[in-house]
């Protein structure tokens, strides 16, 4: 019963084919002619796991869509929605995705500063009966310990981006510091 | 499984490697020496006994699938849409990740891998095919996999399409010391399909080496923490959430059920072809110009047929 044991050195199918050429091996397995009109992708040759030095990194980019931002004001700005999301429906829109919806809506009226948009949007959000509840001012004085999770990673490459960068915290914080103080929700501070 | 067994008892006089096969002659290469028409001869029992004129039928019918793109249809089974609502491009967290992975990962959402299912479609193709091919040439499949979970689950696809699965601890020489374990002459499985690549504690499964020791191809689900290097085919998908699983198991039985089937078909195809119209085919070389030479009339040896058979 002739056959190779070596999984190291070739693939299933290389060591195959050299043991029928030199006739060690008496019988074409079964596969072997299915392997042959349809081979897979990669031949599946053994590789070692090398662990990557120094600065190299895995050519993996972030998804990022430019709703992020928006989002991410979203729950600054009011925390976790209030209704639960639901996951067994497909269709669900959570109090977020109906936020972000109805921003680009607004901005697409041509509305072109955020604070505005983000005030237009959470009004008109209250007027179609989603409740929106701030998250209590010293949440939003905690935020400055909250930039490190805001600025995007550095490894950023993906095209979904929008190219103006800006510097997004100190624009939230600014923006957070005015409505806060305009309407309190009655959100009693932790 | 006795007339079987003891064929390949006589067989084992020295002569096959690899994967036994019951029916002798059965070869996929028609010039290469068939080794045993004098060892069945010498023995009382004729397992299976065939006819000379339907070695190359039985080629034919083995050939016949290789020479179409999709024979068995394996696209219309499923598309990137249902792949990703079965939730099969979720990957792990960035941590987990395997190096050998990242070919087939799209990118990461908040440090989750995602799939790119474009990469997964191809793959699943490649590999239903594989299977589907394997199956309509009556290849033994073994269905692995150590989740816990899905453990009934992957048990009974296995039952349903006929095949085999093996998905508790997996003793150490089960495929190297097959003999010892198992018991003589015993024949391994021509394909295994991994349902999940890692065991319980997240070390490659050991099937993995050992079928590539042994020669045996394999099909897999490789998730983002797996290695997909040493599986003949692997499938880059989710392979811990239940609808993803569900979908894996439910295309597996389907292909194989289906390849099946067109064996039967094929060779009913042929055996009346070869009813209706003999002098028409262009047979073999050593075709005694007889009508009932044919597979369809197994019930009644002839004698004159080429003297290497021994009259049971």
């Amino acid at each position: 019963m002739a056959g190779s044991r070596l999984q190291t050195v070739g693939s299933v199918f290389s060591r195959t084919r050299d043991l029928l050429r030199a006739g060690v091996l008496k019988e074409k397995p079964l596969w072997f002619d299915i392997y042959n009109a349809f081979p897979p992708l990669r031949e599946p040759v053994f590789r070692r796991t090398r662990l990557r030095y120094g600065k190299a990194k895995a050519a993996i980019q972030d998804i990022l869509y430019p709703e992020d931002r928006i989002r991410a004001k979203f729950y600054l700005a009011y925390g976790s929605g209030q209704k639960a999301f639901d996951l067994f429906n497909p269709n669900f829109k959570s109090t977020c995705q109906q936020f972000v919806e109805k921003y680009i809506e607004l901005q697409k009226l041509g509305e072109t500063d955020e604070e505005k948009l983000f005030v237009e949007t959470g009004k008109a959000l209250l007027a179609e009966g989603v409740i929106l509840r701030r998250v209590g001012e010293a949440r939003t004085q905690k935020a400055g310990s909250h930039v490190s999770w805001e600025s995007e990673p550095s490894d950023v490459k993906s095209q979904t981006v929008l190219e103006n960068n800006k510097p997004l915290p100190e624009a939230l914080q600014g923006q957070h510091m005015e409505p806060s103080e305009e309407q309190s929700k009655g959100l009693s501070p932790p | 499984m006795a007339p079987a067994a003891s064929v390949s008892r006589l067989l084992g006089a020295g002569v096959c490697a690899g994967p036994l096969r019951p029916r002798l002659l059965q070869s996929a290469t028609p010039g290469r020496a068939r080794p045993s028409g004098r060892t069945l001869a010498s023995a009382a029992t004729p397992a299976v006994r065939e006819p000379e004129g339907s070695i190359d039928l039985n080629d034919r019918i083995l050939n016949e699938p290789l020479k179409h793109s999709d024979f068995f249809n394996v696209k219309e089974l499923f598309s990137v849409r249902s792949l990703f609502d079965a939730r099969v491009h979720l990957g792990h967290k960035a941590g987990c990740r395997h190096r050998f992975m990242e070919p087939y990962i799209f990118g990461s959402r908040l440090d989750q891998d995602i799939i790119d299912l474009e990469q997964t479609a191809a793959h699943l193709w490649l590999a239903l095919n594989f299977t589907a091919h394997v199956a309509y040439r009556k290849g033994i499949i073994l269905f692995v996999g150590r989740n816990r979970q899905f453990s009934h689950l992957i048990e009974t696809t296995a039952r349903d399409c006929g095949e085999y699965a093996h998905t508790r601890y997996f003793k150490g020489g089960l495929l190297t010391n097959a003999p010892l374990l198992l018991g003589p002459k015993v024949r391994l499985p021509d394909l295994i399909i991994f349902l999940h690549t890692l065991n319980n504690v997240f070390e490659p499964h050991v099937a993995v080496r050992d079928a590539a020791k042994m020669q045996i191809p394999t099909v897999g689900i490789v998730d983002t923490n797996c290695n997909p290097c040493l599986i003949t085919y692997p499938v880059p998908g989710n392979d811990d959430s239940p609808p993803s699983v569900h979908l894996f198991c439910r295309l597996f039985q389907t292909i194989i059920n289906r390849a099946k089937q067109k064996r039967r078909h094929m060779e009913a195809l042929y055996r009346l072809q070869g009813q209706e119209g003999p002098g028409a085919r262009g047979g073999g070389p050593a075709h005694p110009p007889s009508l009932g030479a044919y597979p369809g009339d197994r019930s009644s040896p002839l004698p004159e047929e080429s003297g290497s058979h021994a009259c049971p």
